[in-house]
C-alpha cells in the first residue's frame, strides 16, 4: 500500500496549507471588515481602524493574487517554488 | 445526421479523404466536446453554488462570470498533459503516444475504447445531474474509461495501483483522493465558519454583507479558473491523444490549436448553461448558506483546490466543493445540515465510478459486436437517445435560474401522473 502512504503524506499537507490560505486569510478579511465597522462606530472617525482595514485586506488580495499566479504558472506548465521563502516561478520537475 | 454521415461514407480505400476511421474520429472527437460540454454544466455549482444561494450574485451573473473565467483559464492550458489517461488505464506509453497494438487501422482500437468511455462518461454525468447529485466529472470520465477498457483489452488493461514510486493508479489518483478530499475541505471550511461567526457577531450588518459578498465573488472566481485550466485539460489531452493514434497529429509536446479552441468554448458554454438542479443542491440542500459561511466555504474550496494541485495530490473539485458546504454547516452555530441529502451525495460518488464504467463496457460490447463504423455510430445513436430522454424527463419538474433559490422542499410540486420525485433530493428534505 504504497499509495495509502503518498496519499496521507499529501493530506495533511494540504490540510495545513488550507488551513492557512482557506481558513487564515477569510479570518483576516472578517478582521478587516470588523476595523472597517469599529472605525466607523464611534462619535468620531477612527483613522486608525480604516489603515488596519486596508491593510488586513491588502495582505488578503495578496493570498488571491498568488492563486492566479499559480493558475496561471501551471498551465504554462510551471511551478512555483517557495524556497526562497517569496514565491518564484520555475519549471515542473 | 448519423444518417447523413452513414450516406456520406465509402468503404476504405474507396475515396482518399473519407476513411471510415476519419468518419470514427470525428465520432469521438464530437463525443468528447460533449462530454467537456457536461463536464461544464455539472460543475457551475462547486464555483458559484453558495454566491448564488446567498444572493452575492444573481443566477444569471454567477453564471456567466463562472463561464467566462473557464474560458480565460482553458486558454491558460498552455502545456497540456497528453498523459491524462494513464492514470488509470493502460492505452498510452509514458511520452502520451498510443500503445503501439491499439494503432494498427487507423487507431481504431484505441477510438473505440475512448469513444466508448467518454460515452459511459456523458450518460452518468446527465443522469446524476437529472438527479440534482453533484458528481465528479473525472470520476465518470475515468470509470468510462475504465469500463471500456476492461472491456477492450482484459482487466490486466488496468492501472489499479501504480508502480509504487508515487500515488499512481486507480486506488492513488481517484479512490484515495475521493475519500479524503471532502474531510479536508470540511475541517477547513468548518474552521474558517466557526470562528468568523464568532468574530462577526455584533459588528454592523452593512460592512458584514457587502464585505462577504465580495470575499465570495474573489473565491468563486479562483475555483472558476482553476476548473477551467485543469478540466478542459483533460479533453484536449484525450481528442489529442484519437489524432495521434488515427495519424492526424504527431507532436506530443503540444496540441492542435483547434482542438485548444473548441474544449475552451465547449467548457465555457457548458458552465454559462448551469446545472440548475445541482447548483440548487449544492447551494440550499445541504445547508442553508449565510454570506459568512459562503465566503468561508468557498476560500476552503479554493485553497484546497490549489494547494492540493501545486503538491501534486490533485483532489477532485465536486468532492471538494461539497466537502466545504458541508463543513461550513457543521461550523456555524445553531445550523442545521440535511444528512440525508449529503448521504445521497455520498452513495453517488461511491457509484460513480463503477456506473460509469458498467455503461463504457457496455457501449464497448455493443460496437464490437456491431463492429467498425456501424458499431461507433450504434454507439452514438444510443448516446443521444439517452441524453434526449434525459432532458425530456428533466423537463417535467424544470429546475432554472427562476427556481434555483427557492426554500429547499417547499418548492416544485410534482406534476400530476408523474411517477418519480424528481429532482429526487428536493424531495428528500
Amino acid at each position: 500500500m504504497h499509495n495509502l502512504g503518498f496519499a496521507l503524506d499529501g493530506a495533511w499537507r494540504v490540510l495545513l496549507a488550507g488551513l492557512v490560505l482557506g481558513a487564515g486569510l477569510p479570518i483576516l478579511f472578517t478582521l478587516g471588515i470588523r476595523s472597517l465597522a469599529w472605525s466607523a462606530a464611534g462619535p468620531a472617525p477612527r483613522p486608525a481602524g480604516r489603515a488596519i482595514g486596508y491593510g488586513l485586506f491588502a495582505v488578503v488580495i495578496l493570498g488571491v493574487l498568488l492563486g492566479i499566479a499559480f493558475i496561471v504558472a501551471s498551465g504554462f506548465g510551471k511551478a512555483l517554488s517557495f524556497e526562497h521563502v517569496y514565491p518564484t516561478i520555475v519549471a515542473k520537475h | 445526421m448519423t444518417f447523413i454521415l452513414w450516406l456520406g461514407v465509402h468503404p476504405p480505400g474507396d475515396h482518399p479523404f473519407v476513411t471510415q476511421t476519419s468518419v470514427i474520429l470525428a465520432l469521438v472527437v464530437v463525443t468528447a466536446l460533449a462530454f467537456d460540454f457536461t463536464n461544464g454544466f455539472h460543475d457551475t455549482a462547486n464555483a458559484m453554488a453558495t454566491t448564488i444561494a446567498t444572493r452575492a450574485l444573481s443566477p444569471k451573473t454567477a453564471v456567466a462570470l463562472s463561464g467566462l473565467l473557464n474560458l480565460v483559464g482553458a486558454f491558460l492550458s498552455v502545456q497540456v498533459a497528453l498523459t491524462v489517461t494513464n492514470a488509470v488505464v493502460k492505452i498510452q506509453n509514458s511520452d502520451g503516444t498510443p500503445k503501439e497494438p491499439l494503432t494498427t487501422h487507423g487507431g481504431e482500437a484505441l477510438l473505440m475504447i475512448v469513444l466508448a468511455g467518454l460515452v459511459g462518461g456523458i450518460i452518468w454525468n446527465l443522469a446524476t445531474w437529472l438527479l440534482g447529485l453533484p458528481s465528479s466529472s473525472s470520476h465518470a470520465l475515468f470509470g468510462g474509461l475504465i469500463g471500456a477498457t476492461v472491456a477492450g483489452l482484459g482487466w490486466a488493461g488496468v492501472n489499479w495501483n501504480g508502480d509504487g514510486s508515487k500515488l499512481d493508479g486507480v486506488v492513488g489518483k481517484v479512490l484515495l483522493p475521493a475519500v479524503m478530499s471532502p474531510v479536508i475541505a470540511g475541517l477547513v471550511a468548518a474552521a474558517g465558519t466557526w470562528i468568523i461567526f464568532r468574530m462577526t457577531a455584533g459588528i454592523a450588518l452593512r460592512y458584514a454583507e457587502r464585505g462577504f459578498k465580495w470575499g465570495q465573488i474573489g473565491s468563486a472566481s479562483l475555483v472558476s479558473l482553476a476548473h477551467g485550466t485543469n478540466d478542459a485539460q483533460k479533453t484536449m489531452g484525450v481528442i489529442t491523444l484519437a489524432l495521434i493514434a488515427s495519424g492526424h497529429w504527431t507532436d506530443t509536446g503540444s496540441i492542435p490549436f483547434w482542438v485548444k479552441v473548441a474544449c475552451a468554448l465547449a467548457i465555457a458554454l457548458g458552465t454559462y448553461l448551469g446545472g440548475w438542479r445541482i447548483i440548487r443542491t449544492l447551494g440550499k440542500g445541504l445547508v442553508d448558506i449565510a454570506p459568512a459561511q459562503g465566503m468561508a466555504a468557498q476560500s476552503a474550496s479554493a485553497a484546497v483546490i490549489l494547494a492540493s494541485s501545486h503538491l501534486g495530490f490533485a483532489l477532485s473539485t465536486t468532492h471538494v466543493a461539497t466537502g466545504s458546504v458541508l463543513g461550513s454547516g457543521v461550523g456555524r452555530p445553531a445550523a442545521e445540515v440535511r444528512w440525508r441529502v449529503a448521504g445521497r451525495m455520498v452513495l453517488a460518488w461511491l457509484i460513480t465510478l463503477p456506473a460509469a464504467g458498467v455503461v463504457g463496457a457496455l457501449m464497448w460490447w455493443i460496437g464490437d459486436l456491431v463492429g467498425g463504423l456501424a458499431g461507433a455510430l450504434t454507439v452514438v445513436a444510443l448516446l443521444i437517445a439517452a441524453a434526449t430522454g434525459m432532458w425530456l424527463r428533466s423537463r417535467r419538474i424544470r429546475v432554472d435560474h427562476s427556481n434555483v433559490n427557492d426554500d429547499w422542499g417547499a418548492v416544485v410540486p410534482p406534476v400530476a401522473g408523474a411517477p418519480g420525485r424528481l429532482p429526487a433530493t428536493a424531495a428528500a428534505s
